[in-house]
């Protein structure tokens, strides 16, 4: 080992990066476990069910994904069949009447609530309303 | 001892998966699976009867009837959903889990998707139908790591490795069965790329966020693409113009100084064409020497990079036009070096290196009325500029280069029988100057190849082809390859592949890496075309466990050299020997990997590789230098429910690799005979929002580093220094940070 000398700055400042950088590091491992955990409460939520106009399965995969990052929402899906979209989320978080309005912000009638036109507008040809069904 | 451990456990986990298999109850419950097909017409969409529909590896299915709705019934393990009909693209599904209704739109005639003129795949995944044995790496997967280039792309893939050429300039090369990146055809959308003087650095020129899918062949590839694939071939498809999303940014930062940013955005010209324009801007300013070898870790570098395409698609006409531009300086060498000052020992050793790239491409393509008919033309012109300088030593090289391929296709009575057939033209004009000595060379080569793909529509799949080449040079040359996919059934697959590639060497160009080192390049006579065999066989097989896939693939694959361009540097520590094969060159690799998803939303991959490749170097059959003897890999990937959350760690166990001979050298600056084996682990958090994500990672978690690379550093215009004899990472640990926005 050829040697060199070691300015002991280089040192110091080498510790405190090596520190930060643990603490990086255990936070990356901690924090999906974590989350994991979190994931199995499942009290104080509730289910809702809300009729759409979705057609495709690219309306169901566009409504799922939107959905999802509404407050609050822990699980989401749209049954193919009835266009029924079924929302769990956290009780003080959001309710019915504010998730109906955020389907309808997407493009889609939600219960008696119509779509927003200009979001319905923007939606791909086969999800306008009218549309024949198909993949 | 520890990957023994990891090695007994792996197997156990298998064999408990296989136990668990056995003893499963197949549910006898068969649902049925119902909908309509269509077509597209002018008035369009319309049903179509007469469509057949099976489940893929079987022989009974149904046929849609006269308004084109079809009833099938869903056996418990069905997966893949055949539709087919003359005259049309065979599209394979994959059953919906929670569905029984499906209702599918026939694509048009197998055309230009054959040739890729303009590709409409999306990032899925290779179908289990492919016959060639190709693995795709998706944005998804891409995202799992802050790849910001290429060359960063591969940190998942148990198949590529990457690793530094040197300890001074970044150069990056890949390693695909044991044998370098030169041997593996880099493409980019199916035309042939970063090649000649963009073989070291040209991993760093695709961004990471302009990319949709790679995909990664093993063994010989098809004759249309060329004869250059020898041991692969990687095939980049970048975003496209139709598809991609309307505006995209990406930033990155990494603790160590690197600084990234990126964007696309797409803008619709009218119904049938789109335009979109993609850029890139990337920068290390900051210098930095964590090992004290007085030269700095990564070199200094801007890059700017810009690329601009348009996408036309017509009833019977489809094209495809882009160009891009390349700029990028590069600084490295010691610490203390002055690069405004000029060269000489007392301002010490320093490498710069300018380069400048100009790329640009048009794919046509017109499809006849006979269905599955086709012709496309495929055109790349490239500019490549680099003027450079390690120490003392300058290397200036331009090439221009044009490529051209015509394809036509066809079937031959029935589309069991496919044929593509065709004309190339490359042209490479080189102009390179090495210190004083200048060295221009023209190849020109045309080409014409034919190639047969036989399916039977249920198992087997057959492509074979042949291309004859002339070099101005070297003369005539044929290139056979051969394809076989045979499936018992859809769980249980064998690929067979054999087949001859060429290429002719750059030697400059592609050991830059060399020229960073006081070694002397003794070229000892006229290199002549590298010619290889390529043999191999895959086995993939996938069992449900638990209600979720388990697939395991085994690669087995050999290749063996009829000419190889040796670079020896075991023959003399203070030269490197170039010269035509006198001997035996063999690689042979084999990989097990296999993919489960362990827990609810953790989906794990393992793999290991076992590599022996030996060449006759100075005389004697010798190991490889720097190639590991085996790799082990585990990727962990957690995403939570909804996706808010992803978690992806990355471990992999690199093993021992043989070092060129330094034993001549004086005591100080020997190296061992073998460098030691390692782990690598990398680590990223990703936070998504509805448009937008961050991410924070960590690479080399472990802040493991190859002590000392650079030989003799401290007297580099001494002749022992030598920086091209790297084994494992030279930085320690990165932290990065990055954000993505996105507007569909």
């Amino acid at each position: 080992m050829p040697d060199y000398a070691i300015p002991l700055n280089n040192n110091l400042i080498h510790k405190t990066m090596k520190r930060l950088i643990n603490i990086i590091v255990l936070s990356l491992i901690l924090l999906p476990i974590a989350l994991m955990a979190q994931d199995d409460k499942k009290k104080k939520t509730e289910t809702v069910k809300i009729q759409t106009s979705a057609i495709c399965e690219d309306c169901k995969a566009r409504l799922e994904k939107d959905i999802a990052f509404e407050k609050g929402v822990r699980a989401v899906e749209l049954d193919e069949e009835t266009k029924i979209i079924s929302i769990t989320y956290k009780i003080g978080k959001n309710d019915k009447e504010s998730l109906k309005k955020a389907i309808t912000k997407i493009g889609y009638d939600a219960d008696e609530m119509p779509a927003d036109q200009k979001a319905h507008d923007k939606l791909p040809d086969c999800c306008q309303k009218g549309a024949t069904p198909h993949k | 001892m520890f990957f023994l451990k990891i090695k007994v456990m792996r197997f156990l986990k298998i064999l408990l998966a296989a136990v668990a298999a056995f003893s499963l109850n197949i549910s006898t419950f068969a649902q049925k699976l119902s909908g309509t097909v269509f077509e597209i017409t002018e008035e369009g969409e319309q049903p179509l009867p007469g469509v057949n529909i099976y489940w893929a590896g079987t022989t009974t299915g149904t046929a849609s009837d006269v308004d084109g709705k079809y009833k099938i019934k869903k056996p418990a393990d069905a997966h893949d959903l055949v539709f087919s009909f003359v005259g049309f693209e065979s599209d394979t599904i994959h059953a919906p889990h929670n569905s029984n209704k499906y209702d599918h739109v026939m694509r048009g005639s197998k055309t230009l998707d054959e040739v890729s003129v303009v590709t409409r795949a999306k990032t899925n995944f290779v179908s289990r139908l492919s016959t060639v044995n190709a693995q795709t790496i998706t944005s998804g997967e891409l995202q799992k790591a802050a790849c910001c280039n290429l060359s960063e792309s591969f940190e998942t893939s148990a198949s590529v490795d990457v690793s530094y050429s040197d300890a001074v300039t970044g150069a990056k090369q890949i390693e695909l069965l044991g044998l370098s990146g030169i041997y593996t055809q880099m493409m980019s959308e199916n035309m042939p790329n970063l090649r000649g003087l963009a073989t070291s650095f040209g991993l760093g020129y695709v961004p990471g966020s302009w990319m949709e899918s790679i995909q990664v062949s093993k063994g010989a590839s098809s004759v249309l693409n060329g004869y250059e694939s020898i041991s692969g071939q990687i095939n980049v498809e970048y975003k496209k113009a139709e598809e991609s999303e309307k505006f995209f940014m990406n930033l990155y930062q990494s603790h160590m100084g690197r600084s990234e940013l990126n964007f696309n955005t797409k803008t619709k010209m009218n119904e049938h064409a789109h335009a979109m324009v993609m850029g890139h801007w990337s920068r290390n300013g900051s210098k930095h020497d964590d090992n004290g070898d007085g030269f700095l870790d990564d070199p200094l570098y801007t890059q700017y990079n810009l690329f601009a395409r348009t996408d036309f698609r017509g009833k019977n006409f489809e094209g495809q036009f882009g160009v891009k531009g390349l700029m990028e300086n590069r600084r490295g060498g010691q610490i203390g070096f002055d690069h405004d000052k000029p060269r000489d020992v007392d301002n010490g050793y320093g490498i710069e290196l300018l380069t400048e790239r100009i790329e640009s491409f048009l794919k046509t393509g017109f499809i006849f009325s006979r269905p599955q008919t086709s012709v496309g033309i495929q055109q790349q012109f490239t500019y490549h500029h680099m003027d450079t300088y390690f120490g003392l030593t300058d290397y200036e090289g331009t090439q221009y280069s044009y490529y051209g391929n015509v394809l036509f296709q066809s079937y031959i009575s029935s589309t069991k029988h496919t044929y593509t057939t065709g004309v190339s033209y490359l042209y490479d004009r080189y102009e390179e100057q090495l210190n004083d000595s200048i060295f221009n060379r023209t190849e020109s080569v045309p080409g014409v190849f034919y190639q047969y793909t036989y399916s039977d529509g249920a198992k087997l799949n057959f492509i074979a082809g042949l291309r004859l080449d002339h070099h101005n040079e070297f003369g005539f040359f044929a290139t056979p390859r051969l394809h076989l996919r045979y499936g018992f059934n859809e769980h249980n697959i064998v690929r067979l592949s054999a087949g001859k590639g060429y290429r002719s060497a750059n030697i400059l160009a592609e050991n830059t890496s060399l020229l960073a080192s006081s070694r002397q390049l003794v070229v000892r006579n006229a290199p002549k075309m590298e010619e290889a065999w390529n043999y191999g066989i895959n086995f993939s097989k996938h069992i449900i466990v638990n209600d979720r896939e388990l697939t395991i693939g085994l690669d087995i694959y050999r290749t063996d050299f009829i000419n190889q361009v040796v670079i020896d540097r075991d023959a003399d520590a203070q030269k490197v020997l170039i010269y035509n094969l006198d001997g035996t060159s063999y690689s042979n690799s084999i990989q097990l990997e296999a993919n489960y998803e362990l827990l609810k939303g953790l989906d794990v991959t393992a793999a290991v590789r076992f590599n022996d490749v030996q060449m006759t170097l100075n005389n004697e059959l010798q190991e490889k230098p720097l190639v590991n003897k085996y790799k082990g890999l585990i990727a962990l990937s957690y995403a939570t429910n909804l996706r808010k959350w992803q978690f992806d760690l990355t471990t992999q166990f690199n093993g021992v690799s043989r070092l060129p001979s330094t034993a001549s050298n004086p005591e100080a600056y020997r190296l061992d005979d073998y460098s030691p084996a390692y782990t690598i682990m990398n680590a990223q958090v990703t936070k998504f929002f509805r448009n937008w994500n961050v991410y924070l990672g960590a690479e080399n978690l472990t802040n493991y580093k190859q002590e000392n690379p650079i030989l003799a550093a401290n007297d580099p215009f001494g002749k022992y220094f030598d920086s091209s004899i790297v084994w494992g990472p030279i930085s320690g640990i990165k932290v990065y940070a990055g954000l993505r926005y996105t507007i569909e």
